[in-house]
């Protein structure tokens, strides 16, 4: 037995062993020798980014970039980066996710772009967008897409079984109920265990939660406020009541129900539609996209779920260059056709000025040519900027998950899946030396 | 360290009474030494002090965050806190709780199994007995990711031949549920390490004095009252030395459950003390939070082998 086990002391092994590995294994791609270009690394996990990369070098000759694709965060995207960083050799440009954002900012991976970000840019993007970026009045990154929470519907099943479309979450729940008196083994929509902590951070965020929030130089932490109770219970009641399905996000399960329409919608990012187009093709036709559910719809408002920015890196030796590249990614109409022709993507510009473009080439035969970037557009106007991730999603996201897997296996609820993620995150805080509170 | 400890406590005492080889000098007695007491010693500052000292380092000295931390930190010494932090932090303490529960389902079943099995091998009751020591022996021979690989194929539903085989029996069986779980890994735990611990006792059992076992045989003991009353107490040392391999084992538990998690949500990220510490180094990116672990899970080992093998050392000489 004591034979093949990981000891404690093999373990602070392996931390060395990653750190001088890391430290070897990534060639610097930006170098100065020579009167030629200057060249940029740059990665990502973004689909469609070798494309757009390629359009880069195909019209610029000052600033060459080298692209290289990583695995997704938690494939282990996120680590690659963060060892890079710690080794001083991260690429000059990277893309993050809103959530981590702060985490890697902390860790002082991102630099500051505050002055290096051109007001021309900083006015193009929507406001609530960069208020994710930017923290303690310092920008650290550049959105790449804003991605406004929607809801997916079989409207072929809708419209059979005479159900409406909810307006609110109360109608949500009606439609709910019916949907299953009429069809017994379709559900309306899936509560997710695995990657769901996110999903329940966007419904909350709608309901005005506040999980982190900043005041006076101290992180304020409650993952159970008053929104955050109110949609815990209303989709613990929606799992009691067996109303929609609980099952791990992005599964094969998942994928079958809705291609059955044994799921019959989804609630997700407006990234949501491109994604459903490919991997659920012969549900062409049958789809449509509503605006989210509201609590009260006097005062509508929307969250997001999804979307990523561009970060310049502290280690990079060319900051201006790299600011000049993002600048092109983000604001460029040849950029969003190179990632567009790519295939099929739906993420909404944060950009609203590209929004055209990305109408023009959607083929949205899909959603029976449905205007779904107008209707993106609207709701991410409505975005409500009260929203701050914290200092290590990671930690919060998976603790949240566990939870929420135990919960659908009946052991717990939504609310102590929340609460545990929130006393499961504290240590890392504390341990980072972070000023933090929960009161 | 605890083998370290538990060998020269078991190692023959023949080797002191024996005789010095007086022709070899010191000089060169001092050479042999140094040259084969070399490549351990190498080994065991390279693989084994030095990252235990740089993960002491690492718990000390951390970046420095005031405030929210957005200005980004410089390293310092930043005393106890991190290892305060890992103390309040209510899932590294589950992970010993997992532990724990692991411990009372594991050890008794793995010794009382490869105690039964050895004692039957032993008596002489299996025939062809090389051939099923042979057998028995084999999984412990496949490396432990490859077994929790293949049995992780044997749980997963959908893949699983044995639970379809359970299917079509109408019965429903989740390897992988709130409660399965873990008896799940005690099975690949057990599947791996029985036979190994199994020829620990059979090898104790075959140095045991026949004369012992016809003493018993005359006075009229039967098969099973020999093996119980005479044989078990006699390798009793081999019995408290599987259990603290099994003990030390099991406060190690990393390579079924992290691949587990991968499978299902049911063994969560910092379901063991090292998959917490794996957690927090490599996917929370809390060096100092990760360091402070792996120290504590150091002493807690080093502290229990220590208590065991004193607490079974005075057990012996009292008997």
């Amino acid at each position: 037995m004591p034979g093949h086990r990981a000891t404690a002391g093999t373990t602070a092994l392996l931390t060395l062993l990653v750190l001088v590995l890391a430290g070897c294994s990534t060639s610097r791609g930006s170098d100065t020798a020579g009167d030629g270009p200057v060249r940029l690394t740059f990665w990502s996990a973004l689909r469609g980014s070798q494309e757009v990369v390629d359009e880069f070098n195909r019209t610029h000759t000052d600033i060459k970039v080298n692209f290289q694709q990583v695995p997704s965060g938690e494939q282990g995207g996120w680590a690659k980066l963060s060892n890079a960083a710690r080794a001083g050799n991260a690429p000059d440009v990277a893309t993050i996710e809103y959530p981590q954002l702060p985490s890697f900012t902390i860790d002082g991976v991102p630099r500051d772009i505050s002055k290096l970000l051109p007001d021309s840019v900083r006015r193009k993007i929507l406001p609530q967008a960069l208020d994710l970026t930017t923290f303690d009045g310092r920008t650290y990154a550049v959105p790449v897409d804003i991605e406004p929470m929607v809801f997916l519907y079989r409207k072929d099943i809708f419209t059979k079984n005479h159900i409406p479309v909810p307006k609110t979450w109360a109608e949500f729940e009606s439609s709910a109920r019916k949907l299953k008196k009429e069809q017994p083994r379709s559900r309306i929509a899936s509560l997710f265990t695995t990657g769901g902590t996110l999903y329940m951070a966007g419904y909350a965020w709608q309901a005005g939660a506040q999980w982190y929030q900043t005041s006076n130089d101290t992180w304020r932490v409650s993952m159970d406020d008053a929104p955050t109770r109110k949609v815990a219970g209303y989709w613990q009641r929606l799992m009691d009541d067996d109303l929609v399905r609980v099952e791990p996000g992005s599964s094969q399960q998942w994928r079958a129900h809705l291609r059955s329409g044994e799921t019959a919608g989804y609630l997700a990012g407006a990234w949501a539609a491109g994604s459903m187009m490919a991997s659920t093709p012969d549900g062409k036709g049958k789809w449509a996209i509503a605006p989210m559910p509201q609590w009260d719809p006097a005062k509508p408002k929307v969250s997001t779920q999804g979307g990523s920015t561009f970060m310049v890196t502290k280690d990079s030796r060319h900051p201006k260059e790299a600011m000049e590249f993002i600048s092109w990614m983000v604001t460029s109409p040849d950029a969003l056709r190179a990632k567009l022709a790519s295939g099929v993507s739906s993420a909404f510009p944060s950009v609203p000025g590209l929004v055209p473009v990305a109408r023009k080439e959607m083929d949205t035969s899909y959603y029976s040519g449905q205007d779904i970037f107008g209707l993106f557009g609207k709701q991410a106007e409505m975005i409500t900027s009260s929203w701050k991730w914290g200092p290590r999603m990671v930690s919060t996201t998976t603790s949240g998950d566990d939870g929420l897997a135990r919960a659908g296996a009946g052991s717990g609820t939504v609310l102590e899946a929340l609460r545990e993620a929130q006393s499961r995150t504290m240590p890392d805080l504390k341990s980072l030396g972070l000023s933090v509170t929960t009161d | 360290m605890s083998t370290v400890t538990s060998s020269r406590r078991t190692a023959p005492p023949q080797a002191a009474a024996a005789d010095p080889p007086r022709r070899i000098g010191r000089r060169q007695q001092r050479i042999a030494a140094t040259v084969l007491l070399t490549p351990f010693t190498a080994l065991l500052i390279a693989v084994f002090l030095v990252p235990v000292g740089y993960a002491i380092y690492l718990s000390f000295f951390g970046e420095d965050h005031s405030g929210l931390g957005f200005g980004g930190g410089e390293t310092v010494f930043t005393g106890l806190r991190s290892y305060l932090a890992v103390l309040q932090d209510p899932s590294f303490l589950s992970g010993f709780g997992t532990i724990a529960l692991y411990c009372v389902i594991f050890v008794p079943t793995v010794v009382v199994s490869a105690l039964a099995l050895a004692l039957l091998l032993d008596s002489g009751l299996i025939r062809l007995r090389r051939t099923s020591q042979m057998l028995l022996y084999l999984p412990h021979a496949v490396p432990g990711i490859i077994a929790a690989v293949i049995w992780l194929y044997l749980y997963t539903p959908g893949l699983s031949p044995v639970i379809k085989l359970f299917a079509q029996a109408d019965i429903t069986i989740d390897f992988l549920g709130l409660h399965t779980v873990l008896p799940s890994i005690v099975n690949i735990a057990l599947w791996s390490g029985l036979g190994y611990n199994m020829i620990i006792f059979y090898a104790a059992l075959q140095a045991l004095p026949r004369e012992v076992i016809e003493a018993a045989t005359i006075d009229g003991a039967g098969g099973i009252r020999t093996a119980l009353q005479v044989k078990v107490p006699i390798i009793r040392a081999s019995v408290v030395m599987v259990c603290m391999f099994s003990l030390i084992g099991a406060l190690q538990l990393f390579t079924e459950p992290m691949l587990m998690n991968q499978a299902t949500p049911m063994v969560n990220s910092r379901f063991t003390p090292n998959m917490y510490i794996y957690d927090a180094a490599f996917r929370r990116n809390n060096y100092g939070l990760a360091s402070a672990a792996s120290v504590i899970l150091l002493i807690v080992t080093c502290v229990l082998s220590y208590a065991v093998t004193r607490w079974s050392g005075r057990r012996e000489r009292r008997a």
